[in-house]
Formats: structure tokens, C-alpha cells, sequence
């Protein structure tokens, strides 16, 4: 018996995960654009504003929804979170945008030392793709392993940019500090998308460590492919 | 068999975030011991066990709701807290209602003694039709013996005014009862419970005849009640129960499913009958 | 699978679609209905119309006052009987509606078992009982054991008759006041015989009046117990110990005398009795209306006043 708000929840998840694909696509291109040096701007800015009117969207589905049907316990957790993890997506897109402008502001600087870079990039790549996966199925496994990712990124980012004060080539500096930056901005809201999708789960806003780890008990927390 | 997610009183019962909205507009709100205790209860009609083997416990000055789809037992559980079962033929009642510690069944107990301290409003306003304003109020008290005239105006217009009616009857309390329109003669209805001066006061679906902006009026008196008395509602509207109950119990087929915060029963219930009940996915 | 429109209109196919014709069978039952209610009252209206015809004449302040002349004289009046009339009809209601209104209240509020079945039976058997039997029962009871006739055994009769309509009409009065008020009674801390009495009563107290005035209208026009109790006489009342007149018998005597004058006493008598019935019904509802309707009238009243 399918209830009112059922169709509302459906439309809602589909709207959800269009745009969990699409900032998985703009942060792609956004990667190739400084690891090669393709010039993906403008697909990016496109692919960036369509996920942000979608966030708009979402708002405005989810109050009509609050608005109409008063839901309560997992549709409620649901809707809930929808908010924050919309906003993270809208956000993923942005900054996507916002690492191709590097290239074009920098120019070309896939000749410079990636090798930091690569290892963000990857890093991050794993945390988008495992939001996504996150809010699809709701296991909470995941949220460890993106708790430990958003830990190395941090320490990347934080172990290289006292490297890149001493470089003598500024451009590949500038550049890569930029793009670090937005990759470990990327990672957090990965992290809020995280906490929130958490919430849907268990109904507690702030998982503590001590919670995730009895969670995930018996479970090897290093072989992260086994965790997907 | 019967799950009962208790409530200690010693346990911090809110969240931080809770006590900060608590502390700001329920500030006279006091979460002293249990008021009236359920142990065990079971009833039965004619041999069929309507609810079985109950135990719940309410606290002091709160709002308890009883939700569960027709025929869990709800109302017939209400009905046992002032053994208004007596009164029904074949109705067998087992078990102990403890009221301030006091056993409302015990043996030697009269229960007319205990119908005083709990009070009760019915689902369709049932003011006496004989009756005026004036009358309906001072029944409980001028039948029970109460005869002095300047103590019954004073206890008349006191319930009046907690029932939020004072102000719309004062100009004449004479007025025939009936003549109150329907949320006005539930209104009236309480305040006639509550001038025999109860300490609990439990309400069987109070506003589900009723209007939407009587509803309204009712549910802010109940909130105000709330101050004072200890309340038990039964409910069938599910908003209700968020709106105005600290905490909520959910019964299915005469057994508590799961008793609790009301606010964690409709974002993270424990038993999964009580999520897909509150959500609508029964049937 | 829901309807689908076509379906719909299949359906609607399928109704009477002859809707003249059904407007014109519609007023010819109306028109049978009203013919049979005007049968009904014509015989009510026929009697009224032939007793006042028959009776104003004989009504005069003579006629309402004197003690009956000599036989064939057309002198006197009905006075005793009017007189004896009313005192045997307070008489009896003295008796029997506190007797009747108590076994009503008993088969209402506790009659649901074996007792109150059997008590609802006899009650049920005992309304129906010959008039004529009941008196006798009187007059072996009461008149044979005093030794003479008396206003006594003539409300004792009188009682019995009236005792199992107002039992029947208080217990139908009472169950039709919702359970839900006995409920709030109760939950107020009352005693049950506290609620029954202050609160279903008062609820039920137009019925039981209709069953009440219902059961007096009956007795006012029984003759036959009247014979073998009262007797009859030319004298006002004369102390409860005496045979005393009263209308029906009166009647009754005036009836069989074969002058034109007793006749015409007779018819007057008839509309005296009708008269003092129907003055009884009126009387009392409109006071009991009144009462009841003095906190709605008048507050609307006065609250338009006010603004």
C-alpha cells in the first residue's frame, strides 16, 4: 500500500543520487584538468550550476514535504539529512569548478611534482564515491573508512604546504596549494555528508569514535576495499 | 509478552540540546517521582484478554500518550486507572495500579475514593444535559457534599479558568451547557474533572470530535495542564501525540510495544512495529 | 481494479431512468399516507365534535357545582364527580407513580439478568390485565376486609392499573439517556444511586412525564374498577372511608336514565372529563417547559439586549 508521501520519498532519493552522480563526474573532470591538463571549464561550470539548481530543488521538495505530510521516524531522519547531503553535493561541484579555474589561471602545471597531489586526489576520489554509496545503502562501515580518509587528506595537506613556502617554483606551488585546499575542503564536506547520512542511520548527530568502533567490530578497518 | 523501555528517574532523561529548549518554556515543570504506576495489568471481557499483562509508569506533572491502531487496548487500559471497569458487566481486571504507592484495586478500597483523585474527560463532550454552566462544574462537588456557595464559585471559577473557558462564559454561568458548541463543551467537560481537585487526569481522545481550532484550544490546555497534573491521553492522531505528550507508549493488540520519549519514538523508535506504525505503514 | 469510466457508464445505464413517472408515484404515496392519517383522525375529531355538540349545552356554573337533583329533573350538577374525579386520579398517582417510577429505575439500572427479565415479564403481563379483574381484586382485597366501599380501595385499583405503564415508560426513558452521562457521573466520584438519581433521572424526566400523564389520561377514564370500589354517590368527598362519585361513573349512571335531561347531563359530563385530561397534559408540560427552557430563551434574550 504505497503511502502520500512515498512518491515524494522516491522522487526525493532520485533527485539525490542524480546529483551524487554528477558531482562524481565534475570532480573527475576537475582531477584531469590539473593531472593532464585538459581544459575542462566549461563542461565542469555546467555540470557545477546543474547540481546546484537540483539543490534548490531539494529544499524546496523537502519543506513541501515537512509541509504536507508530518513525517516521522526513518522519513523524518530521512528529509532530515537530505538538506546536508544536498548541500555537500551542491558543494563538490563548486569546488570542482573552482580547481579547473586554477588551470586556467596557472596554466598547464601537469609537469610540476604531482605526486602529493595524486595521492589527495586518489584519496579523495574514494571518499566522493563512497558518500554516494553511503546514502544509497546505509552502511554505516562506510563512514569509517571515509572518517580515516579525511584523516590522511588532512595530513597531506598539512605535511605539504610548509613543503611548498620553500619551493623555488612559484607557479607549481601557488597552483598546488590551491588545489589542496580545495581537495581537503572537498573531503570535509564529504565528512558532513558523512555525519549526516549517520544520522538517517542511528538518529545521533555526533557519532563519537568510541561508537563507530563498537560498530564495526571484528571488521579489518585497514583493507579498505573490503569495507565497500 | 510486554517490552517496556523504562524511564529511571535517576537517568539523565535529556539531551543537552533538550534541556535548553526545556528550561525555556517549561520552567515550572518538575520531573519528580512516578505519579501512578501500572504493574501487570491485564484485562479481560468475557474470557477474551483485551490487554495484556501491562506495565507502564508515569511520571509527575507530564503528558503520557497512548497511541496504537482501534482495538490495542488503549482506552481499555485508560479505563483500568479509575477502575471505570467496575461499572462493565463480564470485565475482569488483573494486576496493580499503584497511585502514590496506594493499590487502586486493592480489596478493602472503595473505588469512589480513588475517582476523586483521577479525573476523567470523555471522546464526545458529555456535559449533563440538565444542567447549566454553573451546575455542570459544581456537580462533582455539590454531589459529593460540598455545600458552601462562596467555596463553590471560587472552585467554579478556578476550573473554568484552567480549562480556558472562563472568559467565555463568565457573563453567564446559568447558561445551559448545551448550548456550548463542541469545543466549548469539552472545555467545559474539564473543568468539571478538574473541580473535584485530582492529581491525575486522563483524557479519551479528547478532541477527536472536535474542530481543528478547537482541537487547538484543547491541546494548549492540556500543555498547561501538564504544569500541574500528571496526564494520560489516549490519541489516535499521531501529531497529537508530538505535539503535546512528554512521553508516548504504543500498544498492538493489547501489549505495549515500546514506552518512551516521545520525541524518540517518532525520530528513532527501537521496535520496528513502532516505526512502521508512526509512519503510516500499517494495513 | 477500479472502475474504469466506461464501466461507470454501463452502470449508470442500469438505473430507473423513468424519473416522471417515479415524481408522480412519489405524491400518489404521499397522498396515501396522508389519506391514511386523516382516517385515523377522523373518528378522534368525529367523538370531540359529538361530545361538545352534545355537552356545551349542558355547561353551566349550576351544572359544575351541585350535587346531582332528584332523578329526571335536570336539576343539580356533576360537582361530586368532579370533585371525586380529581381526588381519585392524585390519589392513585400518589401511589402508583412512586411504586412505577422505583421499578423502572430498578429494571434500568440493574434489571440485566434473570430477576429483571421475569419482573419485566409480570410488568409487561400485568399492563394488559382486564380493568374489570382489577377491580374485583380491589374490592375482595380492600372493600370486603373494611367492610364497605371507599375512596381507599378506589385508588388502590386505580394504582394497580397505572403502576405497570409508568414502570414500562420510566425504564424505556432511562435507557435512552447515553450511557456516557452515568459514565461522567461516576468518574467524578459519585455514588451510583447519586447518579442515577441526580443526574439520569433529571436526563429522562420528559419521558417518564409523557409516561407519566399517559398512564393518568388511562385511569381517568376507567369505569369499571370504579364500581366495585367507589361505588358512587350524590354527596361531595365525605371522609377517604366513604363511597365518593367520580366522573366515568357518573357518566355511566347518567347514560342509562332514560330522560332527555340525563342525557344531555351525561354529554356534559363527557366534555367535563375530556376537559379536565387534556387540562392535566397541557398544564403540566407547559410547566415543566418552562422551566427547562428559561436558561435558553431568556439568556438569548438577554444577550441580544446586551449588544
Amino acid at each position: 500500500m504505497t503511502r502520500l508521501i512515498d512518491p515524494s520519498l522516491k522522487q526525493l532519493s532520485a533527485m539525490l543520487s542524480e546529483m551524487g552522480d554528477l558531482s562524481i563526474q565534475s570532480v573527475m573532470l576537475a582531477m584531469e584538468s590539473y593531472l593532464y591538463g585538459k581544459n575542462t571549464t566549461s563542461q565542469v561550470h555546467r555540470i557545477s550550476d546543474e547540481i546546484t539548481k537540483k539543490y534548490f530543488q531539494v529544499a524546496d521538495l523537502t519543506f513541501e514535504m515537512l509541509l504536507k505530510y508530518q513525517p516521522v521516524a526513518d522519513d523524518f531522519r530521512l528529509i532530515r539529512s537530505s538538506i546536508e547531503v544536498s548541500y555537500g553535493f551542491s558543494r563538490f561541484g563548486r569546488y570542482a569548478y573552482d580547481i579547473t579555474l586554477v588551470r586556467d589561471l596557472f596554466g598547464d602545471i601537469s609537469e610540476c611534482d604531482k605526486s602529493w597531489l595524486i595521492e589527495a586526489s586518489e584519496k579523495v576520489k574514494t571518499m566522493i564515491k563512497d558518500a554516494v554509496l553511503y546514502f544509497a545503502d546505509l552502511d554505516i562501515r562506510k563512514s569509517v573508512s571515509m572518517q580515516q580518509n579525511e584523516d590522511f587528506v588532512d595530513k597531506i595537506y598539512k605535511q605539504r604546504l610548509p613543503m611548498l613556502v620553500n619551493s623555488k617554483d612559484t607557479k607549481c606551488a601557488l597552483a598546488e596549494a590551491l588545489v589542496l585546499r580545495y581537495l581537503e575542503r572537498i573531503g570535509d564536506h564529504a565528512m558532513f555528508m558523512s555525519d549526516a547520512i549517520n544520522y538517517i542511520v542511528t538518529g545521533k548527530h555526533k557519532l563519537t569514535k568510541q561508537f563507530l568502533i563498537k560498530e564495526t567490530e571484528g571488521v579489518d578497518l585497514n583493507n579498505y576495499e573490503s569495507l565497500r | 509478552m510486554t517490552t517496556v523501555v523504562g524511564v529511571n528517574s535517576k537517568m539523565p532523561v535529556n539531551t543537552i540540546q533538550d534541556n535548553a529548549v526545556a528550561a525555556e518554556d517549561k520552567t515550572q515543570r518538575d520531573d519528580g517521582g512516578y505519579k501512578m504506576i501500572a504493574e501487570n495489568v491485564s484485562v479481560y471481557y468475557d474470557g477474551i484478554q483485551a490487554v495484556k499483562n501491562v506495565t507502564m509508569k508515569f511520571k509527575e506533572r507530564s503528558v503520557t500518550a497512548l497511541i496504537g491502531p482501534s482495538g490495542c487496548g488503549k482506552t481499555t487500559f485508560l479505563r483500568c486507572l479509575n477502575r471505570m471497569h467496575d461499572m462493565t458487566k463480564n470485565a475482569r481486571v488483573d494486576g496493580r495500579i499503584l497511585l502514590d504507592g496506594e493499590n487502586l484495586y486493592a480489596k478493602d478500597k472503595d473505588p469512589i475514593y480513588h475517582r476523586r483523585k483521577v479525573g476523567m474527560v470523555f471522546q464526545k463532550p458529555n456535559p449533563f444535559p440538565t444542567m447549566s454552566i454553573y451546575d455542570n462544574v459544581a456537580a462533582g462537588l455539590r454531589l459529593n457534599g460540598v455545600r458552601d456557595r462562596k467555596v463553590l464559585d471560587e472552585i467554579v471559577e478556578g476550573s473554568l479558568k484552567m480549562a480556558y473557558l472562563w472568559d467565555e462564559v463568565k457573563d453567564n454561568l446559568k447558561k445551559a451547557a448545551i448550548e456550548l458548541s463542541g469545543g466549548q463543551q469539552q472545555r467545559l467537560c474539564i473543568a468539571r474533572a478538574l473541580a473535584i481537585q485530582p492529581e491525575v487526569l486522563l483524557m479519551d481522545e479528547p478532541a477527536s470530535a472536535l474542530d481543528p481550532i478547537a482541537t487547538q484550544k484543547i491541546e494548549e490546555t492540556i500543555t498547561e495542564l501538564a504544569k500541574e497534573f500528571t496526564v494520560i491521553i489516549v490519541t489516535h492522531n499521531m501529531q497529537q501525540a508530538v505535539r503535546v505528550s512528554d512521553y508516548t507508549a504504543f500498544m498492538y493488540l493489547g501489549d505495549l510495544i515500546e514506552f518512551d520519549e516521545t520525541k524518540k519514538i517518532f525520530t528513532q523508535p527501537k521496535n520496528e512495529l513502532t516505526a512502521k506504525y508512526v509512519q503510516g505503514q500499517f494495513g | 481494479m477500479m472502475t474504469s469510466s466506461q464501466k461507470r457508464a454501463e452502470y449508470r445505464a442500469l438505473f430507473k431512468q423513468n424519473v416522471p413517472g417515479r415524481l408522480i408515484v412519489d405524491k400518489i404515496m404521499l397522498g396515501v399516507i396522508l389519506a391514511c392519517v386523516v382516517t385515523a383522525l377522523v373518528p378522534l375529531f368525529s367523538i370531540l365534535v359529538e361530545v361538545f355538540k352534545n355537552g356545551l349545552p349542558a355547561l353551566s356554573a349550576e351544572f359544575l357545582t351541585q350535587t346531582p337533583g332528584a332523578i329526571g329533573s335536570g336539576d343539580g350538577g356533576i360537582g361530586p364527580a368532579i370533585q371525586g374525579t380529581l381526588i381519585i386520579i392524585g390519589m392513585a398517582s400518589l401511589i402508583g407513580v412512586p411504586i412505577g417510577v422505583m421499578g423502572g429505575i430498578f429494571l434500568s439500572e440493574f434489571g440485566n439478568n434473570k430477576l429483571g427479565r421475569l419482573v419485566r415479564f409480570f410488568n409487561d403481563v400485568f399492563m394488559e390485565f382486564p380493568s374489570i379483574v382489577i377491580g374485583i381484586f380491589a374490592f375482595l382485597i380492600i372493600v370486603l376486609v373494611l367492610g364497605h366501599f371507599s375512596i381507599w380501595a378506589g385508588a388502590f385499583a386505580l394504582s394497580l392499573i397505572m403502576f405497570p405503564i409508568v414502570t414500562r415508560t420510566t425504564e424505556e426513558s432511562l435507557k435512552m439517556v447515553p450511557l456516557t452521562y452515568r459514565e461522567a457521573g461516576l468518574a467524578l466520584g459519585l455514588k451510583q444511586w447519586v447518579v442515577t438519581f441526580r443526574i439520569v433521572l433529571s436526563a429522562a424526566k420528559s419521558g417518564m412525564l409523557t409516561g407519566i400523564l399517559l398512564s393518568v389520561a388511562r385511569i381517568g377514564g376507567e369505569t369499571a374498577p370504579l364500581i366495585m370500589t367507589i361505588l358512587g354517590s350524590s354527596q361531595f368527598f365525605a371522609g377517604f372511608n366513604s363511597p365518593m362519585d367520580a366522573l366515568p361513573l357518573r357518566i355511566w349512571r347518567l347514560s342509562l336514565l332514560p330522560y332527555d335531561s340525563a342525557q344531555m347531563q351525561g354529554w356534559g359530563a363527557a366534555v367535563v372529563l375530556i376537559i379536565i385530561i387534556l387540562a392535566i397534559n397541557i398544564g403540566v408540560r407547559y410547566f415543566f417547559a418552562r422551566k427547562g427552557k428559561r436558561g435558553g430563551l431568556f439568556s438569548m434574550m438577554r444577550s441580544g439586549i446586551r449588544r
